[in-house]
């Protein structure tokens, strides 16, 4: 199987390079209708903050990984890259290696699973612009399942991986019902927005946000459909929180142990959780000592997020085995995609039909004309089956391209409902 | 049907504590496939259990409540058939070794104690006793079981405070739900002991002679039982919550433990049958 795949990620370039590289959906679209019309059969293009790969069957054997190179490096900003910054497959490492990238073990973070939508949404793409064929297909069904069994059958995806979202672990130790809580952010920079993301994506259930510029604030807040707080005066409405999360870059403390004191008196120490996430911290941490006020910041949030990322880290080898065991069960299904089989469980099949219906309607006939009944209906079906038999020979007699065999073939199986394997199952 | 219930009798501590491996190992693990394991050890040592109880019941002519090891082995029973409901109705799978190893202790001291009793008083064999004792020992699994959810949330308390993110805290549910499990398992157990001292404190003057208000037992379950209410009228109508609440759940625990050791092994009254 000549099936190609060139991966620009985050194991081979920059961050730079792979942000001068990166598509939108509609940049991949105009991609692939590129690539169609010069190197590519059917394929797959896939573009996420951490990689760009495309994947795919030439559409003659002339065609090489590094034309392929040139072309993900030309089609964008005319990006300058060297041979170092591309990973290249063929075959059964091309199939493993998305394999792989679906299942989360070849993501920056370990076991993400936003790299499965991601893959999905790029099988959408190829599948909406005809790049998907025969073969593809099958491959994309595959890497699906493979995505899923990693999540279902391991817990390579558990726990949280990132400070902001370690933080929201944390407070679901505390709370057991995030909708009837409410959260109040402090700074609004990227650490804090993703923050506040995260919460709203729990169903946190009142969401408010102050920073000093409040301008800032207001606008994250329109996005959220949040309420915002004056950042002089959010000291007056501490205690109407249950969580507080502080991410600001101010030098000095921004809230103190007498603060959080006059606060918890004032919601009768019902428990409070402060994550401090900022550097320097914004919470003075002698809060710990209050009853109730659960103190966190970014040292303690990184234990958790070490510890997850150990686990998911020891995962990885079941991940690697769902991943051979599918590769397996594809090259299985690949290699019965050969023509004399076919043409054996076709004739089975159009034998099997006309012996049926001839057992149905034998007693029509007179004993004498039987005979000539199977000799007629025998020479029915050789004669149908006349024409694609001959193809299916030819096919393997002039050497056209196995991709090309096993989409013809396969197209066969598919339209007439056969399958080798299938059928000799059924035999056993 | 002597040797059966030798067999089991000597069986049962050794289910518990299977039982209670496959929880604990699940517990460190945490794995997926051991899911279905711990179900069906747990439901295979409820069932044996329950069919151990009821040949002695038939066996011995009484039901096995007339001395405080034949009440060990029920109690062991009710704590884990109660659990069992509790995992089944919250899915709450984490908190399992901490109560079953209650059950295997009290099962185990029954099993190393307990007698062939076929003559007990004929007190004993009366239906509303039955009622009062099974009402009681339900009464008191509750409090075993909202002890044991107190003693986890004051151990996750303790471990989220001081920034301690192990087995704990990756296992066991969060705070405010064993704070509610502690809170209605006592609630329950106070129900139901509630029914079993009304209907002792009816019963008992008639069936018993010497019966006394200042009986030992009776000034113990008073304790335990004005030590639950007062927590669950705080819990109610004040602002007790969280770690004030479980530590009284504990101590209402600790209560009854001693009060049943005290009653049962040091002083003779007319409450004590053994």
């Amino acid at each position: 199987m000549q099936l190609l795949a060139v991966s620009i990620n985050h194991k081979t370039a920059s961050v730079q390079l792979r942000e001068a590289l990166h598509l939108s959906d509609d940049e991949v679209r105009k991609i692939i209708k590129k690539a169609k019309d010069n190197f590519l059969k059917e394929g797959l293009l896939l573009s996420t903050c951490n990689r760009t790969e495309i994947y795919g069957i030439p559409v003659n054997p002339q065609i090489t990984h590094q034309q392929l190179q040139k072309f993900i490096s030309e089609n964008k900003n005319s990006t300058a890259t060297s041979p170092e910054n591309f990973q290249t497959f063929i075959s059964r490492d091309s199939i493993k290696h998305l394999f792989s990238v679906t299942s989360g073990i070849n993501s920056m973070l370990i076991g993400d699973n936003q790299i499965f939508k991601q893959v999905k949404n790029a099988f959408a793409i190829a599948e909406e612009m005809q790049f998907a064929g025969y073969l593809m297909r099958r491959v994309f069904d595959s890497a699906i399942r493979v995505g899923k069994r990693a999540i279902s059958e391991t817990t390579i995806s558990e726990g949280a991986v990132t400070v902001s979202y370690a933080s929201v672990q944390l407070i679901e130790k505390i709370f057991s019902n995030l909708s009837k809580k409410s959260a109040l952010i402090i700074g609004t920079g990227e650490t804090g927005e993703i923050a506040a993301k995260h919460l709203r994506d729990r169903g946190i259930g009142r969401l408010a946000l102050t920073n000093r510029t409040f301008e800032k604030a207001e606008k994250l807040a329109a996005d959220l459909k949040t309420a915002v707080f004056p950042f002089d005066t959010f000291k007056d409405h501490l205690h109407k929180f249950d969580i507080i999360i502080s991410a600001t870059s101010a030098e000095g403390m921004i809230i103190t142990k007498g603060d959080v004191e006059a606060a918890m008196k004032k919601r009768s120490f019902a428990s409070m959780v402060l994550m401090d996430i900022a550097v320097p911290r914004d919470i003075d941490p002698a809060t710990k000592k209050i009853d109730y006020v659960f103190y966190h910041d970014i040292d303690s949030l990184n234990i958790i997020v070490e510890q997850n990322v150990t686990k998911r880290k020891k995962e990885i080898p079941k991940v690697e085995k769902i991943i051979e065991e599918e590769l397996d069960s594809f090259f299985e299904w690949y290699n019965s995609l050969q023509s004399a089989p076919t043409i054996k469980s076709l004739r089975d099949h159009f034998d099997e039909i006309r012996a049926e219906e001839v057992e149905k309607n034998i007693n029509k006939f007179s004993s004498k004309d039987r005979e000539k009944l199977e000799i007629v209906t025998k020479r029915i079906i050789n004669k149908i089956l006349h024409h694609p038999t001959i193809e299916l020979r030819k096919i393997n007699e002039s050497g056209t391209g196995a991709e090309e065999a096993a989409t013809k073939i396969g197209i066969i199986k598919s339209l007439f409902g056969i399958d080798n394997s299938e059928h000799e199952e059924e035999k056993k | 049907m002597l040797p059966v219930i030798h067999f089991l009798n000597i069986l049962l501590p050794i289910l518990y504590l299977g039982t209670f491996s496959v929880y604990f190992y699940d517990f460190m693990k945490g794995e997926k496939k051991f899911i279905n394991v711990k179900r069906l050890f747990i439901f295979i040592t409820l069932l044996i259990h329950f069919f151990y109880l009821l040949i002695r019941t038939f066996e011995f002519e009484h039901p096995p409540i007339t001395n405080v090891f034949e009440i060990f082995t029920v109690l062991a029973f009710s704590i884990t058939f109660s659990y069992f409901l509790l995992e089944l109705i919250t899915d709450i799978r984490g908190t399992g070794p901490f109560i079953i190893i209650i059950s295997f202790v009290f099962q185990l001291i029954s099993s190393m104690f307990i007698v062939d009793q076929f003559e007990v008083k004929e007190v004993l064999k009366n239906n509303l006793l039955g009622v009062h004792v099974i009402n009681a020992l339900l009464g008191y699994s509750g409090f075993t079981i909202s002890a044991v959810y107190g003693f986890l949330y004051l151990t996750l308390y303790k471990d989220l405070k001081d920034n301690r993110f192990g087995l704990i805290f990756n296992r066991l549910p969060n705070l405010e739900v064993l704070e509610k499990l502690s809170f209605y398992s006592a609630v329950l157990g106070f129900i139901l002991l509630t029914i079993a001292i009304i209907i002792g404190v009816i019963w008992l003057p008639q069936a018993f002679p010497e019966f006394s208000f200042i009986d030992p037992k009776l000034i113990g379950t008073a304790l335990v039982w004005l030590l639950y209410g007062i927590g669950i009228f705080t819990k109610i109508f004040s602002k007790w919550r969280g770690k004030k609440l479980v530590l009284l759940s504990i101590t209402g625990f600790v209560i009854a433990i001693f009060s049943t050791i005290l009653t049962n092994f040091l002083s003779r009254s007319f409450h004590s049958f053994y």
